[in-house]
């Protein structure tokens, strides 16, 4: 059977918005900066809630900021 | 790794040789008893700890550690120093006889007074972070996961450690349980609620290492 995982592009859309850092991101969506990094390494997957809020505070759509693919 | 955190470190390692001293002390040589120098040691660094915690706030732990994580590390330090004094105690408590019945003995009088310590040194530590951490979220989603399934697998270990001691208990031969006296197999269930907080802790500052990567 094959493994899924979540991938995100969150640090690139973070990276694209000049002026937010990590910190910002994390008082945004109410969690701490510590998972801000394990998502952005992709070693955590965020609830639907955390998602909808990255993908708000990113100001794009949630299938642009993560995808659902086969784990290689 | 800071100047401050290199500082930390040799404190710790301090504290570790303090703790060694005082739990497996005794007398070793030269007429000094290494128990009460260990205690001294290991208190003295604690307090220099706390020390460098309030005067160097926010250096003393590395910067990607989550709040939760430190007071997981402070939880888990302080958890296995009570173990060590549990085990003691559960060591000294079968040769004292009668005088084990007793809630005031000679093996329970010193294991109170490094409870109290370490309760206070801990409710200390922990209460300094939480007011350096104060203003940003003290726990998120990931925190409560890795929590929830910290105490999941601490309550599956607890149920197998139970389940050993009634194996042991049912399986000894009835003379060899004459050590098995009323406050003995108390002391062993709150040894018990011990260990499982010490595998949530473990678990914890594991999972938190893992997801750093």
């Amino acid at each position: 059977m094959s493994e899924f995982a979540v991938r995100n592009r969150i640090r690139e859309f973070r990276q694209l918005r000049a002026e937010m850092t990590q910190a910002d991101l994390a008082r945004a969506c109410d969690v701490t900066r510590q998972t801000i990094i394990a998502l952005e390494a992709e070693k955590y997957s965020p609830s639907l809630e955390l998602a909808f809020k990255l993908a708000h505070a990113l100001e794009r759509r949630l299938e642009e900021v993560f995808r659902f693919e086969e784990k290689n | 790794m800071t100047r401050i955190q290199r500082r930390v470190q040799v404190l710790l390692a301090l504290a570790a040789l303090g703790a060694a001293g005082m739990f497996l002390g005794g007398e070793v040589g030269l007429g000094i008893d290494f128990g009460p120098v260990g205690a001294t040691v290991l208190y003295a660094a604690l307090g220099v700890f706390v020390f460098h915690l309030a005067r160097y706030a926010g250096q003393v732990f590395p910067e990607e550690w989550a709040p939760a994580e430190k007071q997981a590390w402070v939880a888990l330090v302080f958890v296995a120093l009570v173990s060590f004094n549990m085990i003691n105690l559960l060591a000294a408590l079968p040769d004292l006889g009668a005088a084990a019945d007793e809630l005031r003995n000679s093996a329970t009088r010193p294991l109170w007074t490094n409870l109290g310590i370490l309760m206070v040194g801990w409710i200390v530590i922990a209460g300094i972070l939480r007011k350096q951490d104060a203003g940003g979220v003290e726990r998120d989603e990931r925190d409560l996961r890795i929590a929830h399934q910290a105490a999941r697998i601490a309550d599956g270990v607890m149920m197998l450690f139970i389940i050993c001691l009634v194996v042991a208990l049912v399986a000894l031969p009835e003379q060899s349980r004459t050590w098995l006296r009323p406050l003995i197999a108390a002391n062993v269930l709150i040894a018990l609620l011990i260990a499982r907080t010490l595998v949530e802790n473990i678990y914890t500052v594991l999972r938190y290492r893992r997801e750093r990567g």
